[in-house]
């Protein structure tokens, strides 16, 4: 269970918006011990500046359909955060109490559900997170598939699964 | 020893291993000397010009280098120096 304030509501989907139809990402943070979104971080999606070897982190069947791509079209089916604005925001919530929530990111065409590579991702993210001490993160997905009416769901990925977590607007 | 974590992506270069040992004064220095074993490795964390490849970082122990001095930061026997990529995904698949 996940409760996002309006105000950040809102700008995760004016953050997609404005990057669409590039993908958009970033972080929501708040206290260990409730539910509440208190703080979000927009963070570059850098996907398309990656060379092409650096493109090796996403597994075959992706790199497939990135590779047939421009490096501006790769941003509309893939994201990629920027690592030193991410250490930034986690520096940023262990300095104001908070702890990581969530990721986010934006499906420009496709509707708000985890596809193979987030999942493949998250479980990758899933041994690293344990080596330095972070808590679960839930995946939040912001659907553009219906532009005049964007949907966000929230996931838990675990074991390659993902399960719906119930998201509110407060 | 230094022991240093791999991620998945860079394991085919470690013969698949997830932790390898290294020596070195400085991250820059343990990174040029993993590459002697592990060819190609630095290439794969760093850029041409030498800096750390944007969507990766490194910690040592629980501390981001670029908070630190960076490839300079030192290094002793008995630190955890994790790459870790950040989080990516996508749609359409
Ligand atoms: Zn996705």
């Amino acid at each position: 269970m996940l409760s996002i304030p309006t105000a950040i509501w809102e700008d995760m989907i004016a953050h997609a918006r404005s990057l669409d139809p590039n993908e958009c990402c970033g972080m929501l943070a708040g206290r260990a011990d409730d539910n509440d979104v208190t703080k979000q971080y927009r963070i570059t999606n850098i996907l398309a500046t990656l060379h092409e070897t650096e493109l090796a982190r996403f597994d075959q069947a992706k790199l497939a359909d990135l590779q047939q791509l421009s490096p501006e079209e790769r941003a509309d089916i893939a994201f990629q955060m920027d690592a030193h604005e991410l250490s930034q925001a986690q520096k940023d919530m262990r300095h104001h109490g908070l702890t990581l929530k969530a990721f986010y990111h934006s499906h420009t065409f496709s509707p708000a559900r985890p596809s193979n590579t987030d999942i493949k991702i998250a479980m990758e993210f899933e041994s690293y997170r344990a080596i330095l001490n972070l808590p679960q993160p839930l995946h939040v997905i912001i659907s553009l598939e219906k532009k005049a009416h964007p949907v966000i769901l929230a996931w838990r990925i675990h074991d390659s699964q993902a399960t719906e977590v119930s998201v509110e607007r407060r | 020893m230094i022991t240093i974590r791999i991620p998945t992506p860079l394991r085919p270069m470690t013969g698949g291993k997830s932790e390898i040992e290294g020596k070195g004064n400085s991250i820059g220095e343990l990174i040029e000397q993993l590459n002697i074993a592990h060819p190609g490795l630095k290439d794969r964390i760093c850029d041409e010009r030498g800096e750390i490849r944007r969507f990766i970082n490194i910690y040592l122990n629980e501390e981001d280098i670029r908070f630190l001095t960076g490839k300079d930061t030192p290094v002793k026997d008995g630190d955890a120096v994790s790459i870790v990529p950040a989080i990516a995904g996508g749609s359409h698949d």
